[in-house]
């Protein structure tokens, strides 16, 4: 039962994120200054619980990437992107370990891991999400200044999104006093 | 057995992550060849299901812009209905010199006694006009049968600006008579080209893609040129290629379609010259261009039929297949002449 209703929550997130991506954050009109791009549906990756099962993860990330590259006829832009925060993920997460592991009901929460904790783990995975993208955008080290400036106001845009979404949309607080 | 079985699952996260990776780079690799399935594209049938109906709600909140932009499109169309008073005039004699006694000589440059169809000698009256369309016009005969048939009408319901590759998506497909490698205008110029359909929808490379070319040509001269977009450039401006350095190339000149390779009918409009530099060592000038289409805000499309002359472009194809060696030497000369 209570199977099923993990299943069924994920589906119904993977369907939020990448609905309101695809369909109201038109490529077109959400850019800053022609430099910054909001990620929005990387939301459904990064909060995902903190057990998922690292292959589990990875099929995950790329179904989200390809439906968007669908959307966007980027063909496996965004996927390969995705993919490879799937597998950084976990890799992050047993950096910022506590100092007593995590608890089971433990999920990525800015109320519960506290600032500091979320804004090292957004920050890291975001910029590193960013990095890859835009450089296999361009295939080529060719404008290389441009494409930082692009990384930096991106890895701010999408990483202030995130927390609005986790500021809103998270509960304060359960458990872990 | 076992050991290979804990071995797999000991490794599934890097293989997996490899494995999908590697499907990841296929597709995108991949994406920009002609010759890609249509499925995985937003021109697929589920994704433009919903992309068309994605437009549908959000066209309810700009109808006054869409309305503003077809009154314009009609007013220019109108404007070519009803031409100057003198636009179709010309003069029947033309003075080319003086003889011995001073007087002007003329020369003439219809008979004087125009024939009808029939053979008959003509009222003057009428005499004119119907010369005038019996006459045909050698310049044309390439474009005068594209005109037979209409232009397909779309929608545009998908459209990116700001990738290095962009793409846009159209309502129309297959049934509608579109096919790939179709040229796509609008009202204010080129567009870009058709890559892949479906029943329903289509694929157009947009001109904002690093690998479309456009056959151009100044219109004041008729030099050829090419019209491409690189990336980097903002979606207002593109460069033209293949200007040779002695060519005259002024701000303001009007850059055209050639309509040498029947993707686009000749003469449709591209932009206006921004900028022109002579770079010192190079053979060719570097001219900017002021696309002529606001791809911000692109509605409704025109998809130019097939024309009669397919023929023709596939009889080029296998005609100007070069040799490998030559091919690989104009590249190495193309990448020496941009090294320095």
């Amino acid at each position: 039962m209570s199977i099923s209703l993990t299943i069924g929550r994920q589906l119904l997130r993977f369907l939020l994120y990448v609905g309101v991506y695809v369909l109201l954050l038109d490529n077109g009109s959400v850019v800053l200054f022609n430099l910054g791009w909001n990620f929005f549906y990387l939301g459904f990756l990064l909060f995902l619980p903190i057990s998922t099962p690292v292959a589990l993860q990875l099929l995950l990330g790329f179904v989200l990437g390809f439906s968007i590259d669908i959307a966007h006829d980027t063909g496996g832009l965004h996927a390969a992107a995705a993919v490879l925060v799937a597998y950084l993920r976990p890799w992050v997460l047993r950096l910022l370990t506590p100092r007593d592991g995590y608890d089971t009901q433990d999920t990525v929460n800015v109320h519960q891991m506290g600032w500091q904790w979320f804004l090292v783990y957004l920050g890291l995975l975001v910029t590193l999400h960013h990095l890859a993208f835009f450089f296999l955008e361009l295939g080529s080290l060719q404008h290389p200044l441009l494409t930082l400036s692009r990384v930096g106001v991106s890895v701010l845009y999408t990483s202030v999104v995130m927390l609005i979404v986790q500021l809103l949309f998270f509960p304060v607080r359960r458990g872990r006093g | 057995m076992r050991n290979l079985l804990a071995f797999l699952l000991r490794y599934q996260g890097i293989m997996l992550f490899v494995l999908l990776e590697v499907v990841s780079f296929y597709f995108f690799l991949t994406n920009s060849s002609y010759q890609r399935a249509a499925f995985f594209n937003s021109a697929n049938a589920y994704m433009g299901v919903l992309l068309e109906r994605r437009t549908q709600v959000a066209d309810y909140f700009r109808l006054a812009e869409l309305n503003k932009q077809l009154v314009a499109d009609n007013a220019q169309l109108r404007y070519r209905l009803y031409p100057t008073d003198f636009s179709r005039r010309e003069a029947d004699s033309l003075p080319v010199g003086r003889d011995t006694l001073g007087r002007i000589v003329f020369r003439h440059l219809r008979p004087a006694t125009p024939v009808g169809p029939t053979g008959q000698p003509l009222p003057t009256q009428n005499a004119k006009l119907i010369t005038q369309k019996a006459r045909p016009d050698t310049l044309l005969l390439g474009g005068t049968r594209q005109v037979a048939r209409p232009l397909v009408a779309a929608r545009v319901i998908n459209n990116s600006l700001r990738e290095v590759d962009n793409y846009l998506t159209l309502n129309v497909g297959s049934a509608d008579g579109v096919q790939p490698d179709r040229g796509v205008i609008s009202a204010g110029g080129v567009v870009g080209k058709v890559q892949a359909v479906s029943q329903h929808y289509a694929r157009v490379t947009s001109l904002l893609h690093s690998k479309l070319q456009i056959a151009a040509q100044l219109k004041r001269d008729g030099t050829i040129c090419s019209v491409r977009w690189p990336e980097g450039l903002d979606f207002a401006h593109a460069l033209v290629d293949q200007v040779q350095r002695q060519t005259r190339v002024v701000r303001g000149d009007t850059i055209v379609t050639s309509g040498y390779n029947a993707v686009f009918p000749p003469g449709v409009f591209i932009g206006t010259v921004e900028s022109v530099t002579t770079e010192p060592n190079k053979d060719f000038l570097t001219v900017k261009l002021r696309l002529g289409v606001d791809f911000s805000r692109l509605t409704y499309v025109y998809v130019v039929p097939a024309p009669p002359s397919i023929e023709r472009d596939s009889l080029e194809q296998h005609t100007s297949e070069l040799p490998a060696s030559v091919k690989a030497a104009q590249a190495q000369a193309a990448k020496g002449g941009k090294q320095p």
